[in-house]
């Protein structure tokens, strides 16, 4: 085994981990919701971008920003549908229609783009960098740096900005928020926007590493589901080690074990950590660490 | 000077049982009034109505005015946003927001409030201690400086009814005195004020108008000098040692 490649493949597999479940972390650590469909939005946004490309002959720059535009939108519009339940945190009720929304997406998203698997392309995948020991993709690189980029900008907007301000006010106490003079309702748009649009930014780095199925989406909620649990429930700095360090470990299981029982042995995994620190994993009140 | 109060026929029901009727409740401009009562009698219950804000879900009737707008059917963050400003009782800070954000937080909302907005460094200047402690955050504070925090915040907002519920609770003696000594200097300066208190004794020395609370109802109200006589008051709250 190549033990230099497989903690370069680590980590760069950490690095999307972390970036697809960013969204789902700042939804679940502000607002206490979550989005079961958050797997067929990634998967909508790597079509998005693959049908702009082949169907408009659009470069991958400019599919990019565009999916992302999609994934906001389609985060809002979430929130607008599901506005009651977003604002009275009925969280089994959201579990279910967010399932359900998840599998509207996959179903339109068959009948839009087909059932064979297709690639979503960046000039960057062709580029190797690295030598005969260690390589790796331009895009491997573009994904960390980007990945690094968000977590960064999403720290500063949190600690820093008046919104970020708001956003932990109604993590913290939405009634009390309102006495603050603050709308609470716009603060959830823009938390659902930000999901959408980050799950589809990542799909459009993570995407172009393998072949894209319209029934992806569930591998990507599985793990986003781990990322977010292992990070401590909602904790912005937690999910970034967590995507890390199970990207370490799913590489190094694959080429000791096997990749087929990777997945198995990550729930295998998150079961032990709940059963032995279970205190551990809520993260109490300071998400935006 | 603004914050007049009027309220009329004001009934608040949790499913079924009405736990507060009150027929009528005024306070003047510049003035401090103080509603007493045992434990339960509603007095939460009433001045959370008054903000039309309640973490239950209460079903509220009547007829609220300040200063002559009718704001019945105005939301808890729209009063708030038009200087009806409460301080609720317990948890009335952001634990998460250090005191300089929470003082922040709420001052985009002030435009148009009908109030006086006090500065940052006005703020500091009335209560010094919250300057020392600016870049704590909330949860780190004592239950006084929270209480001091959350009178601050309100205070930002450019208030012209200063809805207070219980701000003594939990405090020494000496930071009761002190806090409702700095919210009768506020009046002085021109401030409306409600304040519900279970500190009685305390209270009296600070009050313009006395209204007593009991079972959801108001059975007295009147000024202090006529109330501080009435037997009522005498009986349950200053006892035979205060009498």
């Amino acid at each position: 085994m190549n033990v230099a490649q497989q903690f370069a493949n680590g980590i760069i597999i950490g690095h999307a981990y972390a970036l697809v479940a960013v969204g789902w972390t700042l939804l679940l650590g502000a607002a206490r919701l979550v989005n079961f469909g958050h797997g067929q939005m990634y998967m909508m946004g790597a079509f998005v971008a693959w049908w702009l490309m082949s169907a408009t002959g659009l470069p991958y720059a400019a599919a990019v920003p565009l999916a992302v535009l999609v994934g906001a939108l389609l985060g809002a519009l979430m929130q607008r549908l599901f506005l009651r339940l977003t604002l009275s945190q009925d969280l089994v009720n959201l579990m279910i229609a967010t399932l359900g929304f998840g599998q509207i997406l996959q179903g339109a998203a068959g009948l839009a783009f087909g059932a064979k698997p297709e690639r979503l392309t960046s000039p960057l995948q062709a580029i190797t960098l690295g030598g005969a020991r260690v390589s790796c993709s331009a895009q491997d690189v573009l994904l960390v740096g980007a990945t690094i980029v968000v977590f960064l900008g999403l720290h500063w907007v949190l600690r820093r900005s008046r919104f970020g301000a708001a956003v932990r006010m109604v993590a913290e106490d939405p009634p009390l928020a309102a006495l603050y003079g603050l709308r609470v309702a716009p603060v959830y748009l823009a938390i659902f926007a930000f999901e959408g649009a980050a799950v589809a930014f990542a799909a459009t780095l993570v995407a172009p590493r393998t072949p894209i199925l319209t029934s992806i989406g569930f591998e990507q909620v599985v793990m986003t589901f781990v990322v977010v649990v292992l990070g401590g429930i909602g904790s912005v700095g937690g999910s970034y080690v967590a995507g890390l360090l199970l990207g370490l470990y799913t590489a190094f299981f694959s080429a000791l074990v096997s990749p087929a029982y990777t997945t198995a042995s990550v729930f295998a995994l998150l079961i032990v950590v709940m059963v032995v620190r279970p205190g551990k994993l809520a993260a109490s009140g300071g998400f935006a660490r | 000077m603004s914050g007049r109060l009027e309220i009329r026929d004001l009934r608040v029901a949790y499913d079924r049982a009405i736990a507060v009727s009150v027929d009528h409740l005024g306070v003047a401009p510049g003035t401090l009034a103080t509603v007493i009562g045992a434990n339960g009698a509603g007095k939460s219950t009433l001045i959370n109505a008054i903000a039309n804000w309640s973490r239950a879900a209460p079903r509220l009737s009547g007829a609220i005015t300040v200063d002559g707008e009718d704001f019945s059917r105005v939301s808890a963050c729209d009063r708030a946003r038009r200087g009806v400003v409460l301080v609720p009782e317990g948890r009335g800070v952001f634990m998460g927001l250090t005191v300089e954000e929470n003082l922040r937080a709420g001052v985009g909302a002030a435009r148009g409030a009908g109030g006086r907005a006090y500065a940052l460094a006005e703020i500091y200047d009335l209560f010094p201690r919250l300057y020392e402690r600016r870049r704590n955050v909330g949860a780190a504070l004592s239950g006084g400086e929270r209480q001091m925090l959350a009178i601050a915040r309100a205070l930002r907002m450019a208030p012209r009814l200063l809805l207070l519920d219980e701000p003594s609770i939990g405090l020494a003696p000496r930071l009761v005195a002190l806090l409702l000594a700095t919210i009768r200097t506020l009046v002085d300066g021109g401030l409306t004020v409600l304040l519900v208190e279970q500190n009685v004794v305390a209270a009296l020395e600070v009050t313009d108008v006395l209204y007593l609370l009991e079972r959801g109802r108001l059975i007295a109200g009147g000024t202090v000098a006529a109330m501080r006589d009435d037997p009522r008051i005498i009986a349950s709250y200053l006892g035979g040692g205060h009498g």
